[in-house]
């Protein structure tokens, strides 16, 4: 009994922490994500509002964008906001809006509404399941391969006294296991009937027949026919938390799906190294330092942009060429992931003239970006096919692979701004 | 420094820890990258631009200290003057499958100290590891705002 009544014990002691935690966690989640949401919304709505959007998935990044945004406002106030120099097109497929100073145009940024009602406040938490027979099954060490239902409940949202039914529902649970050991309800009952007492210690052996209008006070620490399950079960709820916490970190956290907030969380991670890559490449403080990597793009790059370069000086958008570049030798698709991962896409010039023709009507507070780069650099809108003498137009942008699949590399011209 | 830090300051209520972190990460990497600039005015852009990556990830690992997995284990990194690797290539391998079942792995790698962590501590290395990602990537953007205007 040594093993089970450690770890009964660790769960007693672990178990009431973790709900005040997440209780806590909860609320703030709400209160935070709420003022986020509306902040980033306020921002949005004050002209900045894109006219097209190739559908949206991506990170919205809204806590950058809001700091820069409120930055600027405090700094110029009422200056004009920052998307307005360089902009770019959006994919469809998921991606992250970027977003960069307007006096340094290195990073194109993307401008993406939140997703509809849904990017900040992921709302409550549904605990798991309490799946007490099929939990000495799993296998410790692996974190993810719980089945649909384990994995989508964390993520439904709900009120804040979820936690408490987790809680509720888990001692119900331990109770039943007496009796019958495939038990896996989930008791969503909104009572605050979560005691930690132990007074209930008696309760699962007296669980009986009379179980469901038993008070929901219940023992941790019941029977447990299985010191496994109750690891197992604590290690999912930490699990859960963890998981829940990162959601708030990581935008465009609204998967249900716990494999695909994973692999949100990897390419989260994956695009802020990036950035920081990035950020140090364009940290060269001047023209004569980023000379060189003009130099290097224009021997890299082959006839068909050879012209251009000389002309676009400007540290602008030369690094994060240079990187594309590079990977563009070795591997398309990498070249291509990395462009989705800063949010640019790459698109045949024919479609790139048609779109800037298309938007390159005048109208103020253009939201969607292409055109005020249209607006602003190339007087002739066809100019994105000429030779690349006339720096006309960069649309640096990386067709997304799953839309089009005729990636038209040949030509995307330069932009100077 | 003061309106980046009252700016994103009550945006991440939970994570309360970052706040003081934050002016000393900046005054780390205001530091070196004022060092960078005067030793190396005319090296190799290569170079220079390693050597503020590394400069960004050491700012980062000083402010959150050694209560963490991944600055400790960023910290020895640094302090063994090995190559900054990170697995920046976008490896093929994750390509074929999406879901691939070694997410984990996946995560381990591209968080220091990773290897050694259980899958929940992974997680929580994670979040915090974001999180001062995050705030050195303001920090860099901003730098770079005010260097070029």
């Amino acid at each position: 009994m040594q093993p089970s009544s450690k770890e009964m014990q660790a769960m007693v002691g672990g178990l009431p922490a973790s709900a005040v935690a997440a209780h806590i966690a909860l609320q703030e989640l709400h209160n935070g994500g709420a003022a986020d949401h509306d902040d980033f919304l306020d921002q949005m709505m004050s002209g900045l509002a894109p006219a097209w959007q190739m559908g949206l998935g991506g990170y919205d990044e809204a806590s950058l964008l809001t700091s820069r945004l409120r930055q600027h406002q405090a700094a110029g106030g009422g200056s004009p906001p920052p998307t307005g120099k360089s902009m770019l097109l959006q994919l469809n497929h998921h991606h992250y809006a970027h977003h960069a100073s307007p006096q340094q145009q290195l990073l194109l940024q993307s401008m993406g509404l939140p997703p509809a009602g849904g990017g900040g406040d992921s709302g409550g938490f549904l605990p798991l399941p309490l799946s007490l027979g099929s939990g000495g099954s799993r296998d410790s060490g692996l974190l993810f391969d719980r089945s649909r239902e384990e994995v989508d409940a964390p993520f439904k949202s709900s009120d804040s006294t979820e936690a408490e039914a987790l809680y509720n529902g888990l001692g119900e649970s331990l109770q039943r296991a007496a009796q019958a050991p495939n038990h896996h309800q989930h008791f969503p009952h909104p009572q605050n009937h979560r005691g930690a007492p132990p007074a209930a210690s008696g309760s699962p052996s007296t669980g009986g027949g009379a179980v469901p209008p038993r008070p929901r006070v219940r023992a941790r620490r019941g029977q447990a026919t299985d010191p496994h399950s109750i690891a197992e079960r604590l290690r999912r709820e930490r699990i859960a938390e963890r998981m829940k916490a990162l959601q708030e970190l990581v935008p465009n956290a609204n998967k249900t799906d716990k494999a695909s907030m994973l692999d949100e969380i990897i390419d989260y991670v994956k695009f802020l190294q990036l950035q920081v890559k990035v950020l140090s490449m364009s940290r060269l403080g001047g023209a004569a330092a980023v000379a060189p990597l003009v130099a290097d793009m224009s021997s890299e790059a082959g006839a068909g942009r050879g012209g251009a370069d000389g002309a676009a000086a400007d540290d602008g958008l030369t690094a994060a060429e240079n990187q594309v570049t590079k990977l563009l030798e070795e591997d398309m698709g990498s070249a291509m992931q990395y462009l989705q991962g800063k949010g640019l896409c790459l698109m045949p010039i024919s479609l790139a003239s048609a779109i800037s023709s298309a938007t390159c009507h005048p109208r103020p507070p253009i939201p969607g970006g292409l055109s005020q780069l249209i607006r602003r650099t190339a007087p002739s809108p066809h100019a994105a096919g000429d030779a690349p003498s006339s720096p006309s137009m960069s649309a640096l942008t990386v067709q997304s692979t799953n839309g089009g699949g005729d990636a038209d590399v040949s030509r995307p011209s330069r932009c100077k701004d | 420094m003061e309106s980046k830090s009252s700016t994103t300051g009550n945006r991440d209520n939970p994570n309360r820890n970052l706040h003081g972190s934050k002016t000393m990460m900046a005054s780390h990497f205001l530091r070196a990258l004022f060092r960078i600039q005067q030793t190396s005015t005319s090296s190799s852009s290569a170079g220079r631009s390693r050597r503020i990556r590394r400069a960004a990830y050491a700012s980062m690992a000083y402010s959150a200290g050694t209560r963490r997995a991944w600055s400790r284990a960023l910290l020895r990194k640094l302090r063994s003057r090995a190559r900054l690797r990170f697995p920046r290539r976008l490896s093929r391998a994750a390509t074929p499958q999406r879901r691939d079942m070694d997410q984990a792995q996946v995560l381990r790698k591209l968080v220091p100290g990773g290897p050694s962590m259980d899958d929940c501590k992974l997680l929580e290395e994670t979040a915090d590891y974001i999180r001062f990602l995050t705030t050195q990537v303001r920090l860099m953007q901003t730098v770079m705002d005010s260097v070029s205007s």
